[in-house]
């Protein structure tokens, strides 16, 4: 009886959040509406005693992909009212085609007429000795072990072709190449001079203003004249090429 | 008496007064973190710390609760009031909600689940929403580039800390807490999965957005990052949610690297502890560190934090986890659990 | 039930291809001067050796009855691969040139492959759909491979929202298929459909949400509006390689889909097959007169043959489905043939696209002429051509099965596509000369004259192709 309560109460509110999500003003609105609706569907999971994919559906879903949905449409600069306008303007065509749809597919659910084989072909019980999430891993990983490494190698082309699509190689003008960091010592760029008293820098043989203008522009090629010099030359070979 | 524990009724009552000898020893013990951290911080910069209220600034946490119960609660113009106040306390609750499954003693949990390293990752993983829909609700630039951030660095830190439970999970043989603290009688997984366990425990300092991973609130670069606008009780929540992760992550790391209420050898001198003390002090040694890096650390640059987490991290969490089932399909040392 | 087994030997050539693909991803990434060149190279060696796995392979079942290696699935991945390696050959020096020239592309043309040699074994909705998606998004990706050209970026999400409309079709369609049958396994849902009294309307209607898919794949009418713009805006070679092995592969899904599990449905399907393919043939042929960019011409084309592909289909018998086969080795190989030559067409370094440019081309380069001359009268379909025999099959098949009025209809509209493709051969013949073109890459005119070569002897070398089709057939209906 509490089962079917809250079977109940979860369903209304989960149909409710997921209207909300598309009647929602405010995008940022529509996705933290989306989020509950998730939510609701894993306890939808656990009433059906699927543990295991109610937890994973709030890690993935809520906990990954929602933030980055949230992330994208915080960040987004869409005029919104525009947005509706084109709405209001196509939505006799869509809603005739929906109502066509609809009408075809109430014609087909009048016809609803299962195969005799269909419930039993459909319906995998769990093996009575192990628990359900170890009866999903037997299915994802040796019956439809197949399909599981094709959706693998359809993520990886996705990434691939994010990858292709975006990346950019930009001349950043300083990158940092960790390695060479760690390597460099303290002689490499540190001297320490025994400066007489009174001396200026020209008489010590450095040349401060010189330093500084090389150091933003192109690597000094002429050679280090002075500890800065050399410590700016050794900054520009490490920017990769 | 326990035949009234088993009707309805009792089952309720029974729920609830397990919810409090949960709850308010913890929030206690947030507030106490507090205090350990600002004398652990003066300790190491030569200093005092809290000293004024009450013997050794003992009552430092309530005076400070009391101060922030009188302010006035601000709600900027601009900003959007329900997820402007709803922020801190998904916050706060989330980070509270977690320590239903988190087993002190053997048996001893509100929620003794069979998916309960799941439902951690689960709620830690939320962890985010707070500070997102802070920043974006407070209406301003600073908590805005705090929310980004923040949204940015645990979605990646999340991923390491997977496969690190990941190969947890393949050395107990369940998902069930309890028996994954028990699967450690013999020698703590922080031994065998050294590496994770770093891996896990520098995670948990970013997924926690503490020093070196604060850059969220970054308060030298973006004032003070998401809860810039926050004032009074709503700045309270955030503060006592930072605080309640830290120590659900201590528990996390306590549970899963270095056997919960497990003493470190099952010999005599040892064992005269209970368990849960050794859930405590391990508990409260792991909060150390928290406080150790804060101390010590500089933080990370936004780029350099990235590279960490994802070309760090996340191969050689990977890396470790492949070879780890190796290992144990190799050695038959796999356990055949449910 | 005797498809419980793994037997997962039957996947050995997609195995190794993938495994391939990604030992290539890896060393690209991993070099430090980026060299495509190395990367096609072995791109088009793991092609290779796919297929000599895919010939010297096992048959049979595989994977709980997912997959299927017989006569079928061998004649459709040895032109896939074939068709992949022709697209990476005349990559290179197109690439190059249009500084896209990066390792990636290989590679997403070695999973696209995976993708539609995983289509053509499928004995399953759901392999069916994996392979699919994973081809189609490589494609996506490739279309837009010269991201700095609006018309590349264009073509790329063109292609993209209208192949997830097409997917969510297919989806659709499958879920109500699965919904009312209660299974996805081909040979299950023959044996369900075998008594015409367990059909409801619900599996009709799943059935022809799945062929409107499926029909977007093969882009015939209603669903080809892609087609022009794609073949337009994205790099040539991609193009080549849209135009070559995904229409091979989305044909022969298609085969299998209808033949096989809805084989005894076909008094639902083939009204409609017969309904989208003389659309296909007359829009084909009415809208490809009037095009200036030989691109989008070779699109129309590519509407009108798949129209005529789906001839053999229409028939729905095993004469049909070989003549579907026939046809589509013959138009690979000369479409192949025909973007070869267009890739040639470049003036000072930069592709040129209209069909006005090859004016005159027969004095400026009389071999070029010559080539575009033979595949142009060959997807015309006139006579000794290997184009004539892929019309003949599946005309003769047509008629065989009584479908008289396709078949009439086909022929009406061949006449009527010779207009335009004849039309280029006598700009190129007859029209004063425009400036010549650059010198051509080796790897073009050995494509061009393989597929030249393929093209005018077919007649003399058709046998054991006639005959690996005929085995082809045979398998799916046996």
């Amino acid at each position: 009886m509490i089962a079917a309560a809250a079977f109940y109460v979860f369903s209304a509110i989960m149909l409710a959040a997921a209207t909300m999500v598309v009647t929602a003003r405010n995008p940022v609105h529509s996705v933290l509406f989306l989020i509950l609706a998730f939510f609701n569907a894993a306890a939808l999971f656990l009433l059906a005693g699927a543990e295991f994919l109610a937890m994973i559906l709030v890690i993935v879903y809520v906990g990954a992909v929602a933030v980055l949905f949230l992330f994208v449409v915080m960040m987004l600069d869409i005029n919104f009212v525009q947005f509706r306008e084109g709405f209001q303007r196509y939505a006799p065509i869509g809603a005739t085609v929906g109502a066509v749809l609809l009408i075809e597919l109430t014609m087909v659910l009048t016809g609803w007429r299962f195969l005799p084989e269909a419930p039993q072909w459909r319906s995998a019980p769990i093996p009575a000795n192990i628990s359900n999430t170890a009866a999903l891993a037997e299915q994802l990983y040796t019956h439809n072990i197949l399909l599981f490494q094709l959706a693998g190698l359809l993520l990886l082309v996705a990434m691939i072709g994010a990858i292709v699509l975006t990346l950019r190689e930009r001349r950043m003008p300083r990158r940092q190449i960790i390695r060479v960091q760690l390597e460099r010592e303290v002689r490499d760029t540190l001297e320490i001079l025994q400066v007489p008293i009174f001396a200026g820098t020209d008489e010590i043989g450095i040349r401060m203003r010189k330093a500084i203008s090389e150091d933003r522009g192109e690597a000094a090629h002429e050679g280090a004249e002075s500890p800065m010099l050399a410590a700016s030359h050794a900054q520009s070979e490490t920017e990769g090429h | 008496m326990a035949a009234f524990f088993q009707t309805p009724l009792g089952e309720l009552v029974r729920i609830v007064l397990q919810t409090l000898a949960i709850l308010v020893p913890l929030l206690l013990a947030v507030a106490y973190a507090t205090w350990a951290e600002r004398k652990v911080l003066a300790a190491i910069q030569l200093r005092k710390g809290p000293n004024v209220v009450g013997a050794f600034g003992l009552l430092q946490p309530f005076a400070d609760a009391l101060k922030m119960l009188m302010k006035e609660t601000i709600i900027p113009a601009g900003a959007n009031r329900v997820l402007f106040l709803l922020a801190p306390i998904v916050s706060l609750t989330l980070a509270l909600m977690a320590w239903a499954v988190v087993p002190v003693n053997d048996g001893w949990a509100v929620a003794n689940i069979n998916v309960g390293i799941l439902y951690l990752f689960a709620i830690s993983s939320l962890g985010v929403y707070g500070i997102i829909i802070a920043g974006w609700a407070s209406n301003s630039k600073y908590a805005f580039l705090g929310a980004l951030r923040s949204a940015a660095q645990m979605v990646s830190y999340e991923v390491a800390i997977g496969f690190v439970i990941v190969t947890v999970l393949l050395c107990a043989g369940s998902l069930n807490l309890n028996d994954i603290v028990l699967a450690q009688k013999h020698i703590w997984f922080c031994v065998p999965l050294l590496p994770m366990f770093v891996i896990f425990f520098i995670s948990g300092l970013a997924e926690t957005n503490r020093s070196p991973f604060d850059l969220p609130e970054g308060e030298s670069e973006i004032v003070a990052g998401f809860f810039v606008e926050y004032s009074a009780l709503a700045f309270a929540l955030f503060f006592l949610g930072e605080y309640a992760n830290m120590l659900l992550m201590s528990a996390m790391t306590t549970i899963l690297f270095l056997g919960g209420w497990l003493p470190p050898l099952n010999i005599a001198p040892f064992t005269w502890l209970p368990g849960p003390l050794w859930f405590i002090l391990k508990l409260f040694a792991c909060l150390f560190v928290f406080f150790w890096a804060r101390a010590t650390f500089p933080r990370y640059r936004y780029d350099q934090l990235m590279r960490l987490g994802w070309k760090v991290f996340l191969p050689a969490s990977l890396g470790w986890l492949v070879l780890t089932a190796a290992v144990l399909l190799a050695t038959g040392w796999a356990p055949h659990g449910a | 039930m005797s498809a419980v087994v793994m037997n997962w030997i039957v996947a050995l050539p997609e195995l190794v291809l993938a495994v391939c693909g990604m030992a290539i991803l890896l060393l690209g990434v991993a070099q430090k001067r980026e060299n495509p060149l190395l990367a096609s190279m072995l791109s088009i060696g793991a092609l290779v050796l796919a297929g000599v796995l895919v010939v010297s392979g096992s048959r049979g079942q595989g994977y709980e009855g997912q997959l299927i290696s017989d006569a079928f699935s061998t004649f459709l991945a040895v032109l896939i691969l074939v068709g992949a390696a022709l697209a990476i050959m005349l990559s290179l020096e197109y690439n190059q040139l249009q500084r896209i020239y990066r390792f990636e592309f290989p590679v997403l043309i070695v999973f696209a492959a995976v993708g539609m040699m995983v289509m053509v074994k499928a004995t399953n909705l759901m392999s069916l759909y994996l392979g699919l998606e994973l081809q189609s998004l490589a494609i996506y990706v490739l279309a837009a491979f010269a991201r700095d050209d609006l018309r590349s970026a264009e073509a790329g999400l063109k292609y993209f929202v209208l192949g997830c409309l097409a997917s969510g079709l297919l989806l659709y369609g499958i879920s109500l298929v699965y919904g009312f049958s209660g299974s996805m396994d081909f040979a299950r849902l023959s044996r369900a459909f075998a008594t015409p009294a367990s059909v409801s309307a619900g599996l009709v209607v799943g059935m022809v949400f799945v062929l409107a898919g499926l029909a977007f794949k093969v882009s015939v009418v209603p669903f080809h509006m892609w087609t022009p713009d794609v073949y337009e805006g994205a790099p040539t070679p991609v193009t080549t390689f849209i135009a070559t092995a995904p229409k091979v592969a989305a044909m022969g899904l298609l085969l299998r889909t209808m033949i096989v599990p809805f084989g005894h449905l076909l008094a639902q399907w083939q009204q409609l097959v017969v309904l989208v393919s003389i659309a296909s043939m007359v829009l084909g042929a009415l809208g490809a007169i009037g095009q200036v960019n030989i691109k989008r011409l070779m699109a129309y084309s590519a509407i009108g043959h798949m129209g005529y592909a789906l001839i053999g289909l229409a028939a729905g018998t095993e004469a049909g489905v070989r003549g579907v086969l026939i046809y589509l080795l013959v138009y690979m190989v000369m479409s192949a043939g025909a973007f070869a030559v267009i890739l040639a067409m470049r003036r000072r370094g930069m592709a040129v696209e209209a069909i006005a440019d090859l004016a005159g081309l027969s004095s400026t380069d009389p071999a070029l002429a010559l080539l575009m001359t033979i595949f142009m009268f060959s997807l015309a379909g006139i006579p000794p051509l290997s184009g004539f025999f892929g019309k003949f099959y599946v005309f003769l098949a047509a008629v065989q099965a009584g479908q008289w009025t396709l078949a009439i209809i086909g022929v009406l509209t061949s006449v009527v596509g010779a207009y335009y493709y004849i039309r280029i051969v006598k700009v190129m013949y007859f029209d004063e000369p425009a400036a010549r073109f650059d010198v051509r890459h080796p790897a073009i005119s050995i494509a061009g004259g393989a597929t030249a070569l393929f093209t005018v002897l077919f007649l003399a070398i058709a046998g054991p192709f006639i005959s690996a089709a005929d085995l082809a057939a045979k398998a799916l209906f046996g």
